[in-house]
C-alpha cells in the first residue's frame, strides 16, 4: 500500500461518522437501483406471459403470409403433424389450434363486422386463459356445436345476452359462403378492447363444418414451459417445418405477434430510465455537496499539507482516492444488500393483492416476482459509480488552486 | 363559371344527352354523368358470369341483376347451387343481403359498402355503379386519346373535402360514345391501388356494351375478378317491388 493509499484510507476513518454517511447513501442508491430494476424485468416477464396467455401464445406456426394478409385460404393444411413435432418437445407445455374468419355478425337488431375463431376447447384451457375470462354463461364444452362465445364490448354493440341468436355470414375457404345461426352461450372479457370488441369464439369443428375448413386450421398456437423456452422451441420447429415443402409454414415468436406489447414494454422501460437518471442525479448531488464540505472542514489541514511542499497533483490524487474508495464500498454494499433482498422475494414473490381485483381481469395473478440477472444488479450500481467519480472530481480539482497562507487561517 | 352557369350548363347537356347520345361533352361531370346513364339505362336486368381469379385459385358465380335509376339494385346468385338464391338488395345508401341457408336478411352498416363483394375484387359500390363517383367528387378532364378511332376522355376526379371516400383519387377513360373504358383507384398517397378495364365492347341489350369488366389489384397481375356479360336487356321501367326486402327474400319472376 502506497503512502498515498495509506494516508486516504486514515484521513477516511478521522471521521466515521461522515464517511459512512457518504457510504450509505451510495449503498442505498445501489440497492434501489439492483431492487427496481430487477423487479422492472420480473414484471416484464409477467406481464408478456400474462398476455400471451390471453390469446396469441408464445409461438404460432402459421401459413407464410397467414400475419400480414389473414385471408382464409392460407392455412395450415395437417395440424396434426404439427403436433406430433410438438409432442416430442420437452420444453412446449401446451398447444392448441385455431382457425379464423371475417364475418358479419348480426342480432335481431345490429350488425358488425368481427372475427370468428374456431377454439378446440379442451386445447384452448391449457393454453389461454379464456376459460377464466368468461363473466357471465359459460365456457364451452368438448361436444358443442353452434354455441359460441363473445367478447362484452360487442355483446353490448350487438344487444345481446346469453341464449340469443346470433346471424354470422362469411365466406368460406372454398370461396363459398358461410351461413349459419348460433347461440351465445358465455360472455367473456380479457381487458383488450380490440378482442372484446372484435371476436367470437365457436368451437374448431363446427367452424371447420361451417367454413368448409375440411380439417385445416390457421394457427398452430404455442405456449412453452418459460420465457426462455421460446427461442429454442422456435428453431427447433423451424427445422421441422422447413422440410413441408407443399404448403410453405413459418413459425411467429410473441414479438412479431404482438409488437404493440414489445413496444409497450419498450415505453415503460424508457419512462423507468427517466425515474432513475433522476434518482443517479438526486445521489450525485448529495455526495457532491458531501465531498464539498469535506474540503471547507479540512481547508486548515490542506493548507498545512502545501506549506509543507505537497504538491497539488498528490493532493488531487489523495482526494480522489479517498472518494473512489467510499463509491466502491458503497456500491459492493448495495449490490450485495440489493441482490439479498431482491432474491428473497424472487421466492416469495410480491403480493399485489390490493390491486389484483383489477390485474385479475386482465389475468395477472397477485403476485409479481422480480427477476435478478447481472444485467439489472450491476446497470445501476455502474451508472452510480461513473456519476459519483464525476461529481468527485471537482472538488478534487478545486483544491489545488488553494492559497496555503490564507487556507492556514481559515476557521 | 359560377355555380349557376354550370347547373345550367349541366342541364342544357343533359337534356341534349338524353335526345341525342353521341353529342360532345365537355364538361368532365357532365361526360361521367351521362356516362354512368349510358351504362346503367333507366332500368337494366343482366347475367353476369363473375370469375374471382387467385394464384392456385379460381371461383366462378353466376349473378342476377336488377337495376333501376341511380339507386336500386338487386343482385342474386344462381349459380353455384351451393350458393344459390343469395342475395343483396341496394336502395340509395341503405344495403340488406339475404342468405337462404339461415334465412335471414342482415342490414348491412354504411361502412360495408366499400368492402369486397362475396370475397371478389369488386366493392359493394363498385357493382352497384354507385352514383356516389358523381356527385362526392370533383372532375376534371387531363387529356384525351383515341380507341377504335374515337376520342377518350381521361379524366381525374377528386373526393370532396368531406365526402365519405376511401379513395384518394380515381382516373378514368371514357370514350366519346360514352362507354367506360377504364377506372383507376388510387389511395390517399396516390398509389394505385386497383384498375378496372372494360373489354369486349359489343351489341348489348340493343346498344354498344362492353362485355367484360375486369378489376386487377396494383400489385398483383394473377389476382383480378372478371365479370362477364351472358344476357343485358335495357328496360323502360322495372316494377318498384321489385326491389323490396320481401322479393330479396322470395324471388318473383
Amino acid at each position: 500500500m502506497s503512502v498515498d493509499t495509506k494516508m486516504a484510507w486514515r484521513n477516511l476513518w478521522r471521521n466515521p461518522r461522515r464517511t459512512i454517511l457518504t457510504i450509505s447513501a451510495i449503498a442505498f442508491a445501489s440497492l434501489l437501483l439492483v431492487f427496481m430494476l430487477s423487479f422492472q424485468f420480473g414484471s416484464y416477464e409477467t406481464m408478456i406471459n400474462s398476455s400471451v396467455k390471453i390469446h396469441t401464445g408464445h409461438l404460432q406456426v402459421q401459413s407464410l403470409g397467414y400475419q400480414d394478409k389473414k385471408s382464409i385460404r392460407l392455412v395450415v393444411p395437417d395440424p396434426d403433424a404439427i403436433a406430433k413435432i410438438l409432442d416430442q418437445i420437452q420444453s412446449v407445455e401446451a398447444y392448441t389450434f385455431r382457425a379464423n374468419a371475417f364475418s358479419l355478425v348480426s342480432s335481431k337488431k345490429r350488425t358488425y363486422g368481427s372475427m370468428v375463431i374456431g377454439i378446440d376447447p379442451v386445447k384452448e384451457e391449457k393454453v389461454s386463459t379464456l376459460k377464466s375470462l368468461i363473466r357471465k354463461g359459460s365456457y364451452l364444452a368438448e361436444d358443442d356445436t353452434n354455441q359460441v362465445l363473445i367478447g362484452n364490448l360487442l355483446a353490448k354493440n350487438l344487444k345481446l345476452n346469453i341464449q340469443d341468436e346470433i346471424t354470422l355470414l362469411g365466406q368460406g375457404r372454398d370461396g363459398s359462403i358461410a351461413a349459419t345461426v348460433v347461440k351465445v352461450k358465455g360472455i367473456y372479457s380479457s381487458g383488450i378492447d380490440d378482442l372484446d370488441r372484435n371476436s367470437i369464439h365457436m368451437p374448431l369443428k363446427y367452424f371447420q363444418d361451417v367454413y368448409g375448413m375440411y380439417g385445416a386450421v390457421h394457427e398452430v398456437v404455442v405456449t412453452g414451459k418459460s420465457l426462455k423456452d421460446v427461442d429454442k422451441i422456435r428453431s427447433l420447429l423451424s427445422i421441422f417445418i422447413k422440410k413441408i415443402k407443399k404448403h410453405p409454414l413459418v413459425v411467429l415468436d410473441w414479438k412479431e405477434l404482438t409488437p404493440g406489447l414489445l413496444q409497450s414494454i419498450e415505453l415503460d422501460l424508457v419512462s423507468g430510465i427517466i425515474f432513475y437518471f433522476l434518482l443517479i442525479l438526486v445521489v450525485a448531488f448529495s455526495i457532491l455537496n458531501t465531498f464539498l464540505m469535506v474540503i471547507f472542514e479540512r481547508t486548515k489541514e490542506f493548507g498545512v499539507l502545501k506549506a509543507i511542499g505537497t504538491t497539488p497533483g498528490r493532493l488531487t490524487k489523495l482526494l480522489l482516492i479517498e472518494s473512489i474508495s467510499m463509491t466502491i464500498i458503497g456500491i459492493v454494499a448495495g449490490i450485495i444488500a440489493g441482490s439479498l433482498i431482491t432474491l428473497f422475494f424472487q421466492g416469495h414473490g410480491i403480493d399485489i393483492s390490493g390491486a389484483s381485483d383489477l390485474l385479475s381481469q386482465f389475468g395477472i395473478s397477485g403476485r409479481i416476482y422480480p427477476r435478478l440477472s447481472i444485467l439489472s444488479a450491476l446497470i445501476g450500481p455502474g451508472a452510480v459509480f461513473i456519476i459519483t467519480v464525476l461529481a468527485a472530481l471537482y472538488p478534487a480539482f478545486k483544491i489545488r488552486s488553494l492559497n496555503p497562507i490564507e487556507a492556514m487561517t481559515y476557521v | 363559371m359560377n355555380s349557376k352557369g354550370i347547373s345550367t350548363a349541366v342541364l342544357t347537356v343533359f337534356a341534349v344527352a338524353c335526345l341525342c347520345i353521341d353529342s360532345p361533352a365537355q364538361d368532365a361531370r357532365t361526360i361521367v354523368k351521362e356516362s354512368f346513364n349510358y351504362m346503367r339505362g333507366k332500368s337494366s336486368f343482366s347475367v353476369v358470369d363473375m370469375t374471382i381469379h387467385r394464384p392456385n385459385w379460381e371461383r366462378k358465380m353466376t349473378i342476377e341483376a336488377w337495376t333501376k335509376g341511380l339507386k336500386n339494385s338487386l343482385f342474386r346468385i344462381i349459380a353455384p347451387a351451393k350458393d344459390k338464391d343469395n342475395g343483396t338488395l341496394k336502395k340509395g345508401k341503405k344495403m340488406w343481403t339475404y342468405n337462404p341457408k339461415v334465412n335471414r336478411v342482415i342490414k348491412l352498416p354504411p361502412s360495408m359498402m366499400s368492402q369486397a363483394w362475396m370475397g371478389s375484387d369488386f366493392s359493394n359500390d363498385d357493382l352497384s355503379k354507385t352514383d356516389r363517383l358523381i356527385d362526392d367528387y370533383t372532375h376534371t378532364i387531363t387529356g384525351t386519346q383515341t380507341h377504335n378511332g374515337k376520342k377518350v376522355y381521361l379524366i381525374k376526379s377528386i373526393p370532396k373535402p368531406n365526402a365519405p371516400i376511401v379513395w384518394g383519387m380515381q382516373k378514368l377513360k371514357i370514350r366519346e360514345d360514352l362507354i367506360f373504358l377504364a377506372q383507376e383507384f388510387y389511395d390517399e398517397d396516390f398509389e394505385l391501388v386497383k384498375v378496372m378495364t372494360t373489354l369486349q365492347i359489343q351489341m348489348l341489350g340493343g346498344k354498344m356494351f362492353p362485355k367484360v369488366w375486369r378489376m386487377q389489384k396494383a400489385e398483383a397481375t394473377d389476382e383480378y375478378t372478371e365479370l362477364n356479360y351472358k344476357k343485358l336487356s335495357f328496360k323502360e321501367n322495372l316494377r318498384d317491388n321489385l326491389f323490396t326486402i320481401s322479393n330479396l327474400k322470395s324471388p318473383r319472376r
